[in-house]
């Protein structure tokens, strides 16, 4: 599998902080990647280094083939996590400035932005300044001037904070699209869902440290236990002696069951009627508490290549 | 260098478009003209109400020809200036104080006894609650001086025709050194103070108007720039020394075309009414050449300033020291320009944040410095302007995308020597 990112041992301090440790990984060619972990857990300084934003201080970086930022640089789209545009400039003004920055002809960067303001419903403001725009609005064109210059690598640092149900839409059809066009996504997020959703591999990080990476399927086969979620006419005491691990969810309980479910079912049914049965692989959310509530990040055992 | 250019052309076109530029352009001529025009104005208008003195003369001999010549000064001013009004008055100095305060006198005048004689600790005291106008107590000293001459040529038995005659005043005319043309005529020019003294101050308080105009915006950009995250997109897409670059060359770019229009403006003016003769073009060129260095050197500094600031309060207290090193060449003009050769002079010329400005002012002051001094100041200045565009740019490279609590000098001087 050919691969778009390739990071070896890096490393990253800031004073006596370490922000990222002996970080590898592996981004595949083409593939939507989900960047994972808490605030704070060093993904943002991963993905600037990544970008030649920032320079670790240990191991290496490879992006698109290259360690050189220059070879690279303008085949790179990004959305940084905070928002950054010119609010006195007009919307068609910082677009074409951003796209000539990426090394984009001027009339081919105002044409491409023209493209990207009618698709996401903008082409009304394109001459209105930054500044009049709402903020859903800016953040589409920030998205605009990430994808303006056709990337092969798509870099978004928490792309999908703050975006109202619409434009979180927008913003998924558009990375799968871009995905069918051969380009390779990295995203990073605490959305644990939106990771389930649209990434084809997924990397965690904790504290610095990946804990695991792999496809979804494959994390959740390393995180073995399913979770079966129950309602029982006896309520939660009726699990007494049965299962470890219940979870009380209010109208469902939800345990960890290492053996066979029907033998569970079979157990219950013993004890009296049950009323909901459900069979759960283990969420990346029931993963991540899982890891981060061990403290140090006990999973990185775990974690694949 | 194509990305450098985008950067150095967006922020020119972002300059240039804003209303506050294209006001401060407008605006900054209009109030330059507008406080000469008022100074103008307002020195025509004139408080002519008559200045009242009382004059408390011991010697009882010098009112009569203070009031002889206050009446010829009068007539002299036609009532264009205020007239002097002496009062023979008595030597109750409590009461003369009393009147002064309550706006009946302007000043009273005590002149001892014995002045005439000239004894030891004999003086003429002059008292007013108006000190800043210093018309009447000048005139004053002046005729009261002139009396006292008269008489004591008069009782010296020398008469005042003669006196007149043999004090009077030979003309005297300043000119610039002769010079002998081809043909061997010794050619001599009566000195220009325009030349003189008008044209260095006026282009040095220029290039320091259109480097004030432009470097302290790069502080500001430089600070939005971070304040609203544009900055780390920007990083994405070019190298921060080249983002740092690409702005200081906008901001020349602005610099240059205020140049275009103050200057431009200058000659059309010139032109209009014949005076193209005294524009001195050879200073252009150096002009050009230090507006270049001044504004890389603070340009540079304003940067680092705004890079490594999170919030305006601390670039303003990051501001202090360098707007000392900035208003360096205002302290001391005025030393160099009325003796543009000393060895202080030199110095300061030679010490390359003032350089810009001094050096141009020395070359504007004819006959203009030695060759090895403006050879010396050109290397100095250019080497300290790299060392500027070089430590400005380390400091632009990390401060840009750092967060938290602004830099301790020292912690700058690391990031200045960071790998």
């Amino acid at each position: 599998m050919e691969t778009a990112v390739r990071l070896e041992g890096v490393t990253k301090t800031y004073g006596a902080t370490r922000a990222v440790s002996a970080l590898s990984l592996n981004v595949p060619k083409g593939a939507i990647f989900g960047f994972i972990g808490p605030n704070g857990s060093g993904k943002t300084t991963t993905l600037r280094m990544i970008l030649h934003i920032l320079y670790p201080d240990a191991g290496s970086i490879e992006v698109l083939g290259s360690t050189s930022r220059r070879a690279a640089n303008d085949r790179i789209g990004y959305l940084p996590e905070e928002r950054g545009l010119y609010r006195k400039m007009t919307v068609r003004r910082v677009l074409a400035y951003y796209g000539g920055l990426k090394g984009m002809r001027l009339r081919d960067a105002r044409a491409e932005a023209d493209r990207w303001l009618e698709r996401l419903g903008l082409a009304g403001w394109r001459d209105r300044k930054v500044e009049t725009l709402s903020k859903g609005m800016q953040q589409k064109v920030q998205f605009i001037a990430a994808v303006l210059n056709r990337p092969d690598l798509l870099i978004l640092d928490e792309p999908f904070s703050g975006l109202d149900p619409v434009n979180l839409e927008a913003l998924r059809e558009v990375i799968l699209e871009l995905k069918r066009r051969g380009a390779t996504v990295i995203f990073s997020t605490h959305d644990m869902t939106k990771a389930e959703e649209l990434s084809d591999t997924i990397c965690m990080i904790f504290r610095g440290e990946k804990v695991l990476d792999g496809t979804l399927e494959e994390i959740q086969a390393r995180y073995g236990a399913d979770t079966v979620r129950v309602r029982l006419e006896g309520g939660p005491g009726a699990l007494e002696g049965i299962a470890k691990g219940v979870r009380d969810l209010g109208r469902l309980q939800e345990v960890r069951f290492d053996g066979d479910p029907q033998e569970l079912l079979r157990r219950l049914l013993e004890r009296g009627r049950v009323e909901h049965f459900e069979v759960r692989r283990p969420s990346l959310h029931d993963i991540f508490l899982r890891i981060a509530g061990d403290g140090n990040g006990g999973g990185a055992a775990g974690a694949g290549a | 260098m194509s990305k450098v250019w985008r950067v150095a052309k967006n922020e020119y076109l972002n300059l240039v478009r804003s209303k506050a530029f294209l006001v401060s352009v407008f605006l900054m001529p209009v109030f330059s003209g507008g406080a000469i025009a008022v100074q103008t104005l307002l020195g025509d208008r004139v408080d002519l109400r008559d200045r009242r003195v009382a004059v408390v003369d011991g010697t009882f001999r010098l009112l009569e020809g203070l009031e002889r010549a206050a009446k010829e000064r009068d007539a002299a001013e036609g009532g264009e200036k205020p007239r002097f009004v002496l009062e023979d008055a008595t030597g109750d100095e409590a009461a003369l104080a009393q009147r002064v305060r309550a706006g009946d006198l302007f000043a009273y005048v005590l002149i001892q006894p014995d002045i005439i004689e000239g004894a030891p600790g004999a003086e003429v005291t002059y008292h007013t609650q108006n000190p800043t106008y210093d018309d009447l107590p000048r005139w004053i000293g002046n005729t009261i001086n002139g009396e006292v001459r008269r008489i004591r040529f008069e009782e010296a038995g020398i008469d005042g025709a003669v006196v007149d005659r043999l004090s009077k005043a030979v003309p005297f005319k300043q000119y610039g050194v002769a010079e002998v043309t081809a043909t061997g005529e010794v050619r001599k020019e009566k000195l220009n103070e325009l030349q003189t003294f008008l044209t260095p101050m006026a282009a040095m308080f220029l290039l320091f108007m259109l480097v004030m105009m432009a470097a302290p915006i790069l502080l500001n950009t430089v600070l939005e720039e971070k304040i609203q995250r544009i900055a780390e997109i920007l990083v994405s897409s070019v190298s921060p020394f080249e983002l740092f670059l690409g702005k200081l060359m906008g901001t020349v770019l602005v610099s240059w075309t205020l140049f275009l229009v103050y200057v431009g403006g200058g000659l059309f003016v010139a032109a209009h009414y014949g005076a193209l003769s005294l524009v001195p073009f050879g200073l252009l060129g150096w002009f050009l050449f230090f507006q270049l260095l001044a504004l890389l050197i603070f340009g540079s500094i304003f940067s680092a300033i705004g890079a490594a600031c999170n919030e305006m309060r601390d670039a303003q207290s990051m501001m202090t020291p360098a707007m000392l090193i900035v208003m360096m060449p205002m302290f001391v003009w005025f030393v160099v320009l009325k003796s543009p050769d000393s060895p202080f002079a030199v110095a300061v010329s030679l010490f390359p944040p003032a350089t810009p400005f001094l050096m141009l002012l020395r070359l504007a002051i004819p006959p203009g410095p030695a060759a090895w001094e403006v050879a010396l100041a050109c290397v100095l200045t250019a080497a300290f302007t790299l060392f500027c565009v070089w430590a400005a740019g380390k400091i632009f490279r990390i401060g840009i995308l750092a967060q938290g609590q602004p830099p301790s000098f020292r912690r700058l001087a690391q990031w200045v020597f960071s790998r």
